[in-house]
This record gives structure tokens, C-alpha cells and sequence, in this order.
């Protein structure tokens, strides 16, 4: 009887406890939700809701000027039939390639390089290496559109100094899209620099001692040890550059406005053209779509393909 | 009585000015114009010509708003997106190249009955400016602006560098090989015989129009004997001109062609560098900098060499030289009326008080820093010009006088598309060296703009 009495005061305090618990969880759960509140209505009205009204904007055809007419998919059909538009796809993703593999290929490389270095020395190189990511790309791009000028730019005019021939940075099909390339890498590169900073950082010392002691060479040890642990980091790095560089704009439009001819024309350029210059605001939802749908398939691609290469540290047995 | 009288009659200065004050009263007491100007900035001469219309309409603000851009396009692309985004604009700065794309998207108020209401206001503005400018302000038979300032492609050309090289000045009837024949003393010097950048207005298009050829086949639209009869009775050859219609591509004719491979054989023989991009101001600054001995050049540039720092005897202007035949191309500009204004009558009154020959000059003309060319013919006097120069001002409204085929920019109504395009394969064809697979392109791009 006793027993049963302390079972059911047991229960009865276990209850208690599990109800006030529950209050109290509720309590908190509602005070979250409130302070979440703010960033989820700035995400709704400022990112999700532009996304939906540009989804929905792409089967109307506007001018600005008069009322939205409702067209149906016929500016994805134009857009499927649009050369230009498709050729600034293909022009952007030989951009996008170019730009992330050399910002994750430099910025790897610099990364090693300076933590190699003094920590006085390490901390100049990652403040200048960071630099021009501070800086607008508008502004960068000014100032290397007259630095790459064919005729006064500074650049050929120290070829001309070293005997060299001038070269037509702007000029020509090849020079223009290597200068833009090298332009925005120039100005990312601090931003994969610091992630495998920290990365490299991060990778266990033992292991490399321990493949090291296994009889391992330097370029063994960071193929097979330090390349997997920092894996998830080149992930990364991968995605996001691989997101920005698909929506290149400003350099392409201040240095060669697209040219010459189309051969740096990209996508957002032609997105850009379509709605303010030609103003089909409609056709230029569409585009924006197709370039949504893109990055996003590229994005999973991605993420597929790296169950095969990264490596998640613990998840050993799994 | 007597000021009654005097208040009757149309032209006098206190005629206007009674009915300018009779009309301020009439209007509402707190209007404000708000007006679009391309620039990064509002000049000191601009908003004393606002505070001086203040000071006539005192019911009415204006509120000039500078929309900075690289060229026409990106102002107007600019202003649009505003428009679209429900900025109240009352009256925006419209250029050759805007004129009717505002005019067919009937975003801009014919200014038609508003004319002839004021008919004994304007005759002595209609008076004194060109037919030709006032043509390519109508569409469809209207009038969509009073052109307050133009500006034609003259050839300017460096006196220093010309001095040195033994160059006399060209005859006003010089041609093509004259041209070919002074710019050669320049062949892989330091200075170039001949610069130019790539835009519509003022580029290799100078020579397509000297070799008479166009983008586009030229017409005219019917209509505009209203204006016609009442302000130009006795101009027959725009008698029954209802404003510039730009009809089928053209692009890729020879005539057209041999144009553009004119410039890649002078680039070819050393002559001229690779053009760049642009608007021109590059170009102005090297030819200040002595770097270019002849180019293309409107009236505006008697103004940008002149802050650039050239004396007034440091370059000079001639007509553009001469090829099949000695045509010109030129833009004009003024102020159009937005439909959406809420004051349209106060905008017209602002537009008609800029005519005068004080505001153009406050605008665009002396008093400005001869920034653009006058529309109003007795306004360009050498005293206009002895600051700034040139020697030979009078050049700028003999293109208009003496060459009855000078002609405007083809400016279509999808003017923005065609200027893309043009750049596209302008540099497409200075990138590939091939004239005619580019033009053929531009043919093309334009064929699926003009259906």
C-alpha cells in the first residue's frame, strides 16, 4: 500500500514535472517563434516574395508602361528559341568553370603558402589577401577597365617597358573573357583564402604525423590526408562560387558592356537587357527563372557527386 | 487702359509676362514640377533658370532631379524603371534618342494644341530655329518637344598638330580621299591621325551617312501641316512632314559595309587606333591631351575641350568631309511633357519659358559653357564662342543651312535594342575584322526588332 502510495505520488509528481516541463518548453518554443519572427517576414517580403512574384511575372507580358497581359509559357517558348539568351548561358558557365576553379586552386595555394609563413606575416597576407573583397565590384571594375585599356592602360604600357607586344585585353574574344575572369577572381580569391585558412587549420596534426611516419611524401600526405579532411571545405567553396559566378554582372557590363560582339555576354546581362533596356519585364522573369532552375540543378549535382569525394570526419561506420 | 491694351497685345514682354502672372494665379498654389535631367549633377545655370521661372510662376516648385548614365539608353532606362516603380515625374529630358520610343509608347503629350494656344508666343522661337530640328521632335504628325539644343557630326581637328604637319585648314567642300590624304601624316606616330568611339551618334555611322547609306530606310510619316503652315509656310521641303519614319533595315547594304571596313582600313595602315566603348569623354581627353589630330565632334564639344583645358584656338571644326555625298547626322534635344504629369499646364509653361534665348543659354549655350549647340540660330555669335571657340562656330548651323540632307540619327521607337545591337556587332566586327559578317548579323538582329 505504501509502495502503491509512493508509486502513485511518484507518478503524480513525475505528471506534475512532465506537465510543467511541457509549459515550460511551450513558453520558450513561443518566445523562439517571436524572435524568429523578424527575419522570417524580412526572408518573405524582401527574398521568397520577389522569387514568387518573378515566377509569376514570367508568364505575363510587360512593358512597364502598360497593364500585364497574361501569355502563358510563351516566353520560356521564346526564350528555348532565343540564341542569344542561350549563348549567354554557355558564355556564363565557361566563366563560372574558369573563375572556380582558379579561385579554389589559388586560394588553396595561397592558404599553404602563408600558414608556412611567420604569424606577423600571416596576419599582412590574410588582411591583404581579404582586401578586395571589401571593395564594391563596380568600383574594381572602373578602375581595371582603364588599367586593361588596349591603348592607355596601364598594363600594356609596362609590357611596352618589358618589349613585350601590347595585348588587347578588351579588344578581342579570348583577351576579354580572361580579363574579366581575372578580375573577379583577383577580387574572390581572399574569400576560398580565408575559408582554407581556417580549414587547414582545422585538420588533425596526429594524422599527418602519422602518414608521415608511414613513410608518406609531402604531396602523398596532402593528397590523401590533408585534401579529405578539408573536403567539405572545397564543397563549399565549390557551391558558392559556383552560385555567384552563374550570376556574374558587373564586370562584364563596366568592361566590355557584353562585347566584343556577345563574347562576354552573360546571363544576368541579358536578363538585365531584356527588362530595363528593352523593357520586357516579363521575358526577363523568365530568364530568371531558367537561371534559377540552373544553379539550382548545378547545386544538387553537386551535392550528389560529393558522396563520392568529401570526406565528414565521425562518420566513420557509417 | 493702356495696360489693358498692352496686356492684349501678343508679343510684347509685358504681355507675357501678364499672362504669365494671370496663369500663375490659376494655378493650383502648391504645384510642384518635378523634371528628369540626365546628369550626375545639377548645374548652377539650371537651377537659376528654375529659380528665375519660380520667380514668374511663384505658384509653382521645380524640382530638377539628376539621373546620372553612361549614355541616352541608360538614362532612359533609368527614368522608365522610375515611371514603372510610380515616381511622380512631370517632365523628363528627351534626346533624339528617346523621342520616339516616348512618343509611340505614348508615354510623352503631344504638344499640339498647346502650340497653337500659344501660336503668338512661339513664332518668334519657330522663327528662329531650323525646320529639320523641329522635324525630329514629331511623330505621327505631332510635336512632341521644342528642341532647345543640337548637335551635328562636324569634324574637329587638332590646329597645333595640323600646324606642325604643314596642314592647312580643309575646304568646306573636302572629301573623303582629302581626308585620307591629311590623316596618313599621322600613320604610326605618336598621335593619330583619327580617333572615334562606338556609339550611334558621331562613329563610323558619319561616314555611312557621307557614303549615303543608313541602318534603316528613311520616310516620313504623314500628317504635321498644322505646324508646317503656321510657323514654316515658306519650308517646302518639310511641308507635308509628319516627323521621321524609320522603316526596314538596311544594315548590311555595301554602301553600308565599305563604311565600317573604312575604319579597319585606316585602323590597318596605322592611321587609327581601336575605338573604345563609350560615350566619348576618353576621346575628348586625348584629343585635349594633343594624342588625336581629327575626330567627330558636335557643338558640346566646344564646351568639353574648352574645361578640358584647350584654348579657344587650339582646335577648330569643318564639315564632315565629303564621300558619295556631304550628309551629316545630328540629334537634337529638349524637354517632353510626361502623360502621367498632374500639372501638364505648368510643364508647358516651363517648356515654353526654356525656349527662350536667355534659358537656352543658361541650358546649354555661353552662359552654360557652350555644353551643346543652340537651337536658336541667333544665338551662336562669336562672342557666344570667343571663350570656348571654336574659330569656325558658324560651321555648326551651316551644316543645318547648307546641307538640306543633314539628317538625324536613326532613332526608331526601339531605339535602345538597335543601339545594343549596333555596339554588339560594331565590336564584333572590330574583334573579328570582318565588316560584312557582322552587319549581316546587325541585319538580322534589326529585321527581328523592326517586325
Amino acid at each position: 500500500m505504501v509502495a502503491q502510495a509512493t508509486a502513485i505520488q511518484s507518478h503524480t509528481v513525475t505528471s506534475k514535472s512532465r506537465g510543467s516541463l511541457t509549459r515550460l518548453h511551450a513558453k520558450e518554443a513561443r518566445m523562439g517563434a517571436l524572435l524568429v519572427v523578424p527575419t522570417v517576414c524580412g526572408i518573405v517580403v524582401f527574398t521568397a516574395g520577389p522569387i514568387v512574384a518573378s515566377f509569376a511575372l514570367s508568364l505575363f507580358r510587360w512593358n512597364v508602361i502598360n497593364h500585364p497581359a497574361f501569355i502563358g509559357l510563351q516566353n520560356y517558348r521564346a526564350l528555348i528559341h532565343d540564341s542569344v539568351v542561350l549563348h549567354a548561358f554557355m558564355t556564363t558557365a565557361l566563366m563560372a568553370g574558369l573563375i572556380v576553379t582558379l579561385q579554389i586552386g589559388l586560394g588553396l595555394g595561397l592558404a599553404i603558402v602563408v600558414e608556412r609563413r611567420s604569424k606577423r606575416l600571416r596576419k599582412i597576407y590574410r588582411a591583404a589577401f581579404f582586401f578586395p573583397l571589401m571593395t564594391s565590384a563596380a568600383s574594381i571594375s572602373i578602375v581595371m577597365t582603364y588599367m586593361f585599356d588596349d591603348h592607355f592602360g596601364v598594363v600594356n604600357y609596362y609590357l611596352s617597358l618589358l618589349h613585350l607586344p601590347d595585348v588587347s585585353w578588351l579588344g578581342s574574344t579570348v583577351g576579354s573573357v580572361a580579363t574579366i575572369v581575372l578580375v573577379v577572381v583577383w577580387q574572390q580569391v581572399g574569400f576560398t583564402f580565408i575559408l582554407f585558412v581556417a580549414a587547414l587549420g582545422n585538420v588533425p596534426q596526429e594524422l599527418v604525423e602519422a602518414a608521415a611516419v608511414d613513410g608518406a611524401s609531402g604531396f602523398q600526405r596532402f593528397r590523401t590526408v590533408i585534401l579529405a579532411m578539408i573536403s567539405p571545405t572545397i564543397l563549399f567553396a565549390a557551391t558558392v562560387g559556383v552560385i555567384n559566378s552563374l550570376q556574374i554582372f558587373d564586370q562584364a557590363y563596366i568592361m566590355t558592356s557584353g562585347g566584343p560582339g556577345d563574347a562576354t555576354n552573360t546571363v544576368v546581362m541579358q536578363l538585365y537587357e531584356a527588362g530595363f533596356e528593352n523593357l520586357k519585364f516579363g521575358y526577363a522573369s523568365a530568364i530568371s527563372v531558367f537561371l534559377f532552375i540552373a544553379v539550382l540543378a548545378l547545386t544538387a549535382l553537386q551535392f550528389r557527386l560529393s558522396r563520392r569525394w568529401v570526406y565528414y570526419s565521425g562518420m566513420e561506420g557509417t | 487702359m493702356a495696360a489693358g491694351l498692352l496686356a492684349a497685345t501678343p508679343g510684347t514682354a509685358f504681355a507675357q509676362k501678364t499672362r504669365a502672372v494671370q496663369y500663375a494665379r490659376s494655378l493650383s498654389s502648391t504645384a510642384e514640377l518635378v523634371i528628369a535631367i540626365f546628369g550626375s549633377e545639377v548645374s548652377s545655370s539650371l537651377k537659376e533658370l528654375a529659380g528665375d521661372f519660380s520667380k514668374v510662376y511663384p505658384g509653382v516648385t521645380v524640382k530638377l532631379v539628376p539621373y546620372p548614365a553612361a549614355d541616352w539608353n541608360g538614362f532612359f532606362a533609368k527614368v522608365l524603371t522610375q515611371l514603372a516603380a510610380g515616381v511622380q515625374i512631370d517632365s523628363v529630358t528627351v534626346a533624339t534618342e528617346g523621342v520616339q520610343l516616348f512618343a509611340s509608347e505614348g508615354l510623352a503629350l503631344p504638344l499640339d494644341s498647346y502650340v497653337m494656344k500659344d501660336k503668338a508666343a512661339l513664332t518668334n522661337y519657330f522663327d528662329d530655329v531650323h525646320p529639320v530640328l523641329v522635324e525630329a521632335m514629331m511623330y505621327q504628325g505631332s510635336l512632341f518637344l521644342l528642341p532647345t539644343d543640337f548637335n551635328a557630326g562636324n569634324l574637329y581637328y587638332d590646329t597645333s598638330l595640323f600646324e606642325k604637319a604643314g596642314i592647312e585648314r580643309p575646304a568646306d567642300n573636302w572629301t573623303q580621299e582629302d581626308f585620307v590624304n591629311i590623316v596618313k601624316h599621322w600613320t604610326n606616330q605618336k598621335a593619330v591621325g583619327w580617333d572615334w568611339v562606338v556609339r550611334l551618334w558621331g562613329s563610323w555611322t558619319s561616314w555611312m551617312y557621307a557614303n549615303d547609306a543608313n541602318l534603316l530606310t528613311e520616310g516620313r510619316w504623314p500628317g504635321g501641316s498644322w505646324l508646317w503652315k503656321n510657323f514654316y509656310p515658306s519650308s517646302m521641303a518639310h511641308s507635308d512632314s509628319g516627323g521621321w519614319r524609320w522603316g526596314a533595315p538596311t544594315a548590311n547594304d555595301p554602301a553600308v559595309v565599305e563604311a565600317l571596313q573604312f575604319m579597319f582600313e585606316l585602323q590597318k595602315q596605322g592611321i587609327a587606333p581601336s575605338p573604345d566603348v563609350g560615350g566619348g569623354t576618353e576621346l575628348q581627353g586625348l584629343f585635349a591631351s594633343n594624342k588625336i589630330a581629327t575626330t567627330i565632334g558636335g557643338g558640346f564639344w566646344a564646351g568639353g575641350l574648352h574645361a578640358a583645358g584647350m584654348g579657344p584656338s587650339s582646335f577648330d571644326v569643318q564639315f564632315f568631309p565629303a564621300w558619295k555625298v556631304q550628309k551629316h547626322l545630328f540629334g537634337t534635344a529638349g524637354y517632353a511633357i510626361l502623360k502621367q504629369s498632374k500639372n501638364p499646364d505648368a510643364a508647358w509653361e516651363f517648356l515654353k519659358y526654356i525656349t527662350s534665348a536667355n534659358s537656352i543659354s543658361l541650358l546649354v549655350g555661353a552662359k552654360a559653357g557652350n555644353v551643346s549647340t543652340p537651337t536658336r540660330r541667333s544665338m551662336l555669335t562669336a562672342a557666344a564662342y570667343a571663350d570656348t571657340g571654336p574659330k569656325h562656330w558658324q560651321v555648326f548651323y551651316d551644316t543645318l543651312d547648307k546641307f538640306p540632307n543633314t539628317a538625324p540619327i536613326p532613332a526608331s521607337p526601339y531605339y535602345e535594342a538597335l543601339d545594343t545591337a549596333f555596339i554588339q556587332r560594331t565590336t564584333q566586327a572590330l574583334s573579328g575584322g570582318n565588316a560584312k559578317s557582322a552587319l549581316d548579323g546587325l541585319q538580322s538582329d534589326l529585321e527581328k526588332l523592326y517586325k
